[in-house]
């Protein structure tokens, strides 16, 4: 949909902040540098100031959206308040489309990197290690619910439109039930 | 409201549901089921199962468990009683102090989970051995009697009337006189604050935040930003905290400390958090459900005395229930898998 340059495609493709951050600093300063600097330090601060290191707001705000998504109709005010709030914070009102797009498939392509280790979606208390198919299970109603799932909860469907398209399409290439789970949970959903 | 809308809160609130049925059915074989006295009974027996229940639901959340909760509470009442009854203790001094102590235990407890990797069930289970040996080590193996009668107050030692514990006990813990129009019971107030402050916790304050992402994935969780190991220091601690207040009010309940005492007593409160919508596999679960679980538990046990049921048969129907909790669980989990 958005196509990535090559020369940002090393950026793009790498999850570790710390190495994104050589990456950036080596490339020349130009404004698609400067746009993607700024992105990066809104990205990595800590919003709270709770004097946490090594913070992936945007992530943290991902599992606050699936925590949204979960939460019952009595505090339907609070989740619109904090939606909006966190649309506000992850720029997804900004004109940079193609860019947003591929850090918004970035952060997704992080959460799911976290999604076949040893102890996710694992049951009664981590003695049961789930399966492959069930982790892969588990991920794509994880990336549901922070994209697709919130965006028909809260009738922000409009303003997610760009951060649900990166999400479905990141989870579409992870695997290869990605894209049929997402629609199916989305049609699920719907009825 | 559409099908869908309708089908959603149904199933939200089918445990208040579950708990108005279970209420109906032991009206209709026993009318006194609902007298004021045995509500205001119900409201005292499940006042430290719901407080005690609060901590496990932390802990559950993040997908663990603490089966110590039981010996803290033992120990909570055994040193407490030991500390005024055999060394000459101030009651307040005594009560934190024996609090304190309880949070520490369940520091401990986050220490082995969190900082030396024990699986949580191996390591609460190693320390509910420890603090049950601890607790007949130091009364001996014999029950420490008579707190409520010789419990010391600042300048009303020994009167059993105006002692703490004697005003605040089994019989007299009402915020109004017994014979007056209100019966509610102090250790009910206490378990009602103590949920207020949990919901709080879980929905309004960022740590409830982070134990549902904990709890829904931990790795995530991590790079993220929270420190997760702290997180669960603070959670196994929160549960210790609980459990020891639990153990006062048990101890101003019965007026003796035994070491024997509430053997099994951790998985009752496993079956009402589970019975209350929380997940064993974490990160799902309000404290809504948990007091509906509470209740459920608590009228249960309450209709089953009054319906003449055998101790035995109790445990039998109580092991049922777990088990019905939660495989119903992993029943909707799975189905929602597949």
């Amino acid at each position: 949909m958005y196509e990535l340059d090559e020369k940002l495609k090393p950026y793009y493709m790498e999850l570790d902040p710390a190495k994104r951050l050589a990456i950036l600093d080596a490339m020349p300063e130009d404004d698609t540098v400067k746009f993607l600097r700024t992105v990066y330090n809104n990205r990595y601060s800590d919003h709270e100031n709770r004097g946490r290191k090594n913070v992936d707001w945007w992530l943290w705000r991902c599992i606050c959206l699936q925590q949204l998504c979960n939460k019952g109709g009595f505090f339907k005010k609070f989740r619109e308040r904090e939606i909006n709030t966190i649309i506000v914070e992850l720029l997804m009102n900004d004109s940079h489309e193609s860019l947003m797009y591929h850090e918004y498939r970035n952060v997704a392509g992080r959460y799911l990197s976290t999604c076949r280790s040893g102890n996710y979606a694992s049951r009664f208390m981590g003695f049961r290690q789930a399966s492959d198919d069930e982790k892969v299970l588990k991920a794509c109603e994880d990336i549901w619910q922070m994209s697709g799932g919130i965006a028909q909860v809260s009738g922000f469907g409009e303003k997610m439109r760009l951060w649900c398209t990166a999400f479905h399409d990141e989870l579409a290439e992870y695997d290869a039930i990605g894209h049929e789970e997402y629609i199916r949970l989305d049609n699920q959903r719907r009825k | 409201m559409n099908e869908n809308k309708f089908m959603s809160a149904f199933k939200a609130n089918a445990i208040w549901l579950v708990f108005i049925a279970e209420i109906a059915i032991f009206y209709y074989f026993n009318p006194k089921f609902l007298s004021l006295p045995n509500i205001v009974s119900i409201s005292r027996q499940v006042s430290y199962y719901g407080i005690a229940s609060i901590g496990m639901t932390f802990v559950i959340l993040i997908a663990g468990i603490d089966l110590s909760i039981a010996s803290i509470i033992v120990l909570v009442n055994v040193v407490c009683a030991h500390l005024m009854m055999n060394m000459g203790w101030n009651m307040w001094i005594a009560i934190i102090v024996s609090i304190i102590m309880a949070t520490l235990i369940g520091v401990l407890n986050g220490f082995m989970v969190a900082t030396i990797g024990i699986p949580a069930i191996i390591a609460t289970f190693a320390s509910q051995t420890i603090f049950r040996g601890l607790s007949y080590i130091l009364s001996g193996g014999l029950p420490i009697p008579d707190v409520l009668r010789y419990a010391p107050e600042a300048g009303l030692t020994g009167d059993p009337t105006l002692g703490f514990f004697a005003r605040w006990s089994l019989n007299h813990w009402s915020l109004f006189p017994r014979q007056g129009i209100g019966l509610i019971p102090v250790c009910a107030i206490i378990m009602v604050i103590c949920f207020a402050i949990g919901s709080f916790i879980l929905n309004k304050s960022y740590f409830g935040r982070y134990f549902y992402a904990i709890g829904g994935n931990e790795e995530a969780s991590e790079l993220s930003g929270i420190r997760v190991n702290k997180m669960k220091y603070l959670i196994y601690a929160l549960s210790g905290f609980f459990a020891g207040l639990a153990g006062i009010i048990v101890l101003s309940r019965t007026g003796s400390a035994q070491a024997s005492s509430l053997v099994g007593f951790e998985f009752e409160v496993i079956t009402c958090v589970v019975l209350g919508g929380v997940s064993v596999a974490g990160g799902i679960g309000h404290m809504s459900g948990v007091i509906a679980g509470v209740l459920i538990i608590g009228s249960l046990k309450s209709g089953m005395v009054m319906a003449n049921v055998s101790e035995y048969t109790q445990m039998v129907v109580q092991g049922l229930v777990l088990a019905v909790a939660v495989g119903f669980d992993c029943f909707s989990k799975k189905r929602q898998a597949s």
